[in-house]
């Protein structure tokens, strides 16, 4: 069984950040909370989401698995108003999702969780380099690369975080010097990504005060940051482009 | 499972084979040391088909969404993979050498986790299938990643053969024919049972899984299915009226309408129209499928006949209907402007009895008996006779009215589907056409510099489906449709040399001309004398395009005619 109801601001957010990676999702029930881990189909991206129950103002949940159709979800999401309550409601018997908000009604049909690509095995990384800066600069930075490039290059130099893009003609370097960052764990870095996934992930991640960037050396990324005010987190990984001579 | 990578090695092999009978074993093999998914799937992979034509999944990757995926799996630039293109002369082979290159590739997780990466023959269709299920916002960049992927997991020649098969082009020689005989001999049945099971289902893949299943007892018991579209029955361009009826003794005359063929499934109040390609154009038509409803009195059936618009009592143009066909919007002005007339003049299939035996006669009286004609829906007149002259009469009769000419049919022949035999035979005045798809095509000059200005055109060859060229085409158009046509061109361009180009073979013209030459310059060994375009027919598919058989028949018959 699952009802819960919750601010809609907070389910657009979980929304946009795992649909931005995946068209369907499969999302995990239990008494703490929902969680969803999926991969892109290119198997490039992965997202992790954990919702606990605390982001909800009612919350009750088996342990389950919902497919769902999070394009759809979305768009039926973006009709609830700002900080307008919205419940969410399974009806078992005819494998529906019901979404209720002021006075709309909604049943959607749910995806049998076995037609959805199965859940990532998550690498097991160990990144040299932490870097937590605020979303908005970290979105700042793709916008600006998106200018020259179609991919961008990050890395640490002593303690500057640094960004890049390059195309034949054109280049583009940000250098974010400490004094600018919340924090930074130097290390050898340097890694360099498309930026078509990385603008999916900063839709969700450049609202985020805080965000938190892990880099090696022609490694994957991870970026994590908080949804929820804090209760509940995402957690990107982005395989790398690899450049070899 | 089987890898994918072991039926890129299948056709690697076959690339290298001449003679279809090697082939053919080749290919039957191959289907014996595979399981039944695969082997449903691998049977239509081999002759460059992902779904079978019945199924409403389209793949509908261009050459220009195929670019962008290997620019983003590769991290070459579009430009570079559109150059690889040119200089290999094939997008599989640009594929391939695009993603060998190691400069800023894309690479994915594989890389980092410790897995199995191998790719199998269900994983390539299981993507396919994401592919043309991608729908709505963002639907793009699903198609691309899900294309990526494959790219990405792809060694040594797969992917060549992923990006043959993104574009439905395998160019590995395999046709319907080869598929056909290599099911036979890999379980051990006759092609014309294979044949027949096809005919009925228009799905290879599921007669050869039935086939290797339940063996010549299942095969046998494969029959059609209502809404799925069979093949129709084509006709031939006659010799003349008086050859045919002294040959045929008595024949069967309708008038031959210029309209679009459509083949109707009536399920109840279920109601399905295919276009001569076999589309689903049903939600296009919704009279016609009120004529149906109101009119036929059958449960069930499936129906031969042909729409034809009216104006003042006159057909009116072909290009009209095809304004009818396939809309999605303003379906219901359109009905009210553009009002169509539906003539039907077979049936193949009533209350769960296949007709296919049942000569034409029998068939005709159970169709009369189906139809409650109204001012719309017909069924074609026809007149058994003997006699040239009542033929003659109907013909002027029939071109009188505006009409194409009429069709002389032999009344104890059978419904053969798919086949172009001498049963159905059509007169029609005009010089003859023959309809040859657009293989490519070159820049014009001058004035036309900006547009595509003669069309290379192709014929069939049947049992490879392999497109052989014939000359080119440039005349017959007017700048308007050339305009269109050069719009419509410039999204198939594969390939681009200089002012040579080289297209997705997709598009059909019917082409006239005033006689078939012997020619060394073009690879069906065939030219035409002053080839004209007649028109574009949009209703027609590449598969469908004359033969070389055809060719050489018709090669031979106007010899004859010099002759006398």
């Amino acid at each position: 069984m699952f009802k819960a109801i919750i601010e809609s601001d907070k389910l657009k957010e979980m929304i946009e950040a795992v649909s931005s990676i995946v068209d369907e999702g499969k999302l995990n029930l239990s008494s703490d909370g929902i969680s969803i881990k999926a991969v892109d189909p290119a198997n490039v991206a992965m997202v992790s989401l954990n919702l606990n129950s605390d982001a909800f103002e009612e919350f009750n949940a088996s342990e389950g698995e919902l497919g769902v159709d999070l394009k759809r979800l979305g768009d039926i999401v973006d009709m609830a108003q700002k900080a307008e309550m919205v419940e969410l409601e399974l009806d078992e018997e005819q494998h529906k999702l019901i979404i209720r908000m002021s006075g709309l009604t909604y049943k959607i049909a749910l995806l049998d969780p076995a037609s959805i690509r199965k859940e990532p095995k998550i690498p097991q990384l160990e990144l040299p380099a932490t870097i937590v800066l605020s979303g908005n600069d970290l979105k700042r930075a793709v916008k600006a690369a998106e200018k020259v490039s179609d991919h961008m290059c990050m890395g640490v130099e002593g303690e500057t975080f640094y960004l890049e893009a390059e195309s034949d003609s054109d280049r583009m370097r940000l250098d974010i010097v400490k004094d600018q960052l919340v924090s930074i764990i130097p290390g050898d870095a340097r890694s360099l990504f498309s930026l078509d996934y990385l603008s999916d992930m900063i839709k969700a991640a450049g609202k985020a005060n805080e965000v938190t960037v892990e880099l090696g050396r022609d490694f994957p990324t991870k970026i994590n940051f908080q949804i929820a005010n804090g209760n509940g987190d995402v957690s990107y990984l982005l395989a790398p482009r690899i450049e070899s001579d | 499972m089987t890898s994918f990578n072991d039926l890129a090695l299948i056709c690697e092999r076959i690339e290298n084979i001449s003679g279809s009978l090697e082939i053919t074993q080749v290919v039957a093999d191959f289907f014996l040391s595979i399981d039944d998914k695969e082997l449903e799937i691998t049977s239509r992979f081999i002759m460059g088909q992902i779904f079978p034509v019945w199924s409403p999944l389209q793949l509908g990757i261009g050459p220009g969404m195929l670019y962008a995926t290997l620019s983003r799996a590769s991290g070459l630039p579009v430009r570079d993979i559109k150059e690889l293109v040119k200089k290999n002369g094939d997008v599989g082979l640009a594929a391939k050498e695009a993603m060998a290159n190691n400069n800023k590739t894309q690479s994915t997780f594989a890389t980092f986790v410790e897995e199995d990466n191998v790719l199998s023959i269900t994983d390539v269709y299981m993507r396919f299938v994401n592919i043309a299920k991608a729908s709505g916002k963002g639907s793009q960049a699903t198609r691309i990643r899900n294309l990526q992927f494959l790219f990405a997991q792809a060694v040594h020649t797969e992917a060549v053969y992923i990006a043959r098969l993104a574009i439905e082009e395998l160019r590995i020689g395999v046709g319907e024919g080869i598929v056909r005989d290599a099911i036979a001999r890999a379980f051990d049945v006759t092609k014309d049972d294979v044949e027949m099971a096809y005919i009925l289902t228009n799905d290879m893949g599921m007669v050869a899984r039935e086939t290797r299943l339940k063996g010549i007892e299942g095969l046998r018991k494969m029959d059609i299915t209502l809404g799925r579209p069979i093949k129709q029955m084509l006709a031939q361009i006659s010799s003349g009226i008086e050859p045919v009826v002294r040959e045929m003794g008595s024949v069967a005359v309708e008038w031959k309408f210029d309209g679009a063929r459509v083949q109707i499934h009536k399920d109840g109040n279920n109601i399905t129209i295919f276009s001569r390609r076999m589309e689903d154009v049903t939600d296009s038509l919704p009279d016609i499928v009120s004529m149906i409803r109101n009119g036929i009195t059958a449960k069930s059936a499936i129906l031969d006949g042909e729409v034809v618009v009216f104006e003042d009592e006159k057909p009116g143009a072909f290009q009209q209907i095809l304004k009818r066909f396939r809309r999605k919007y303003d379906v219901d002005i359109m009905v009210s402007k553009i009002p169509l007339q539906l003539f039907l003049f077979d049936i193949m299939y009533i209350n769960g009895m296949n007709l296919f035996n049942n000569n034409l006669v029998l068939r005709r009286q159970q169709l009369l008996e189906c139809v409650n004609p109204s001012a719309t829906l017909n069924v074609s007149e026809q007149v058994i006779t003997s006699d040239v002259q009542v033929v003659n009469n109907i013909y002027m009769t029939a071109l009188d009215a505006g009409h194409e000419g009429v069709m002389l049919k032999n009344p104890e022949s059978l419904y053969s589907p798919g086949k172009r035999g001498k049963n159905w035979l059509k007169v029609k005045p005009l010089m003859e056409t023959l309809d040859l798809v657009v293989i490519g095509g070159e820049w014009g000059e001058g004035r036309r510099a900006q547009m595509i200005g003669s069309y290379q055109l192709a014929c069939i060859e049947s049992t490879t489906g392999q497109f052989l060229s014939m000359g080119r085409v440039g005349t017959g158009i007017t700048d308007d449709l050339l305009l269109e046509l050069t719009l419509r061109f410039k999204d198939l361009i594969i390939i681009e040399r200089g002012t040579e180009l080289d297209f997705v073979p997709e598009i059909v013209f019917e082409v006239a001309f005033e006689e078939i030459q012997k020619s060394p310059t073009y690879n069906s060994g065939y030219a035409l004398r002053f080839p004209r375009l007649v028109r574009v027919r949009d209703d027609r598919d590449p598969n469908e395009v004359d033969t070389l058989e055809r060719i050489e028949q018709l090669y031979i018959n106007q010899k004859g005619r010099v002759d006398i």
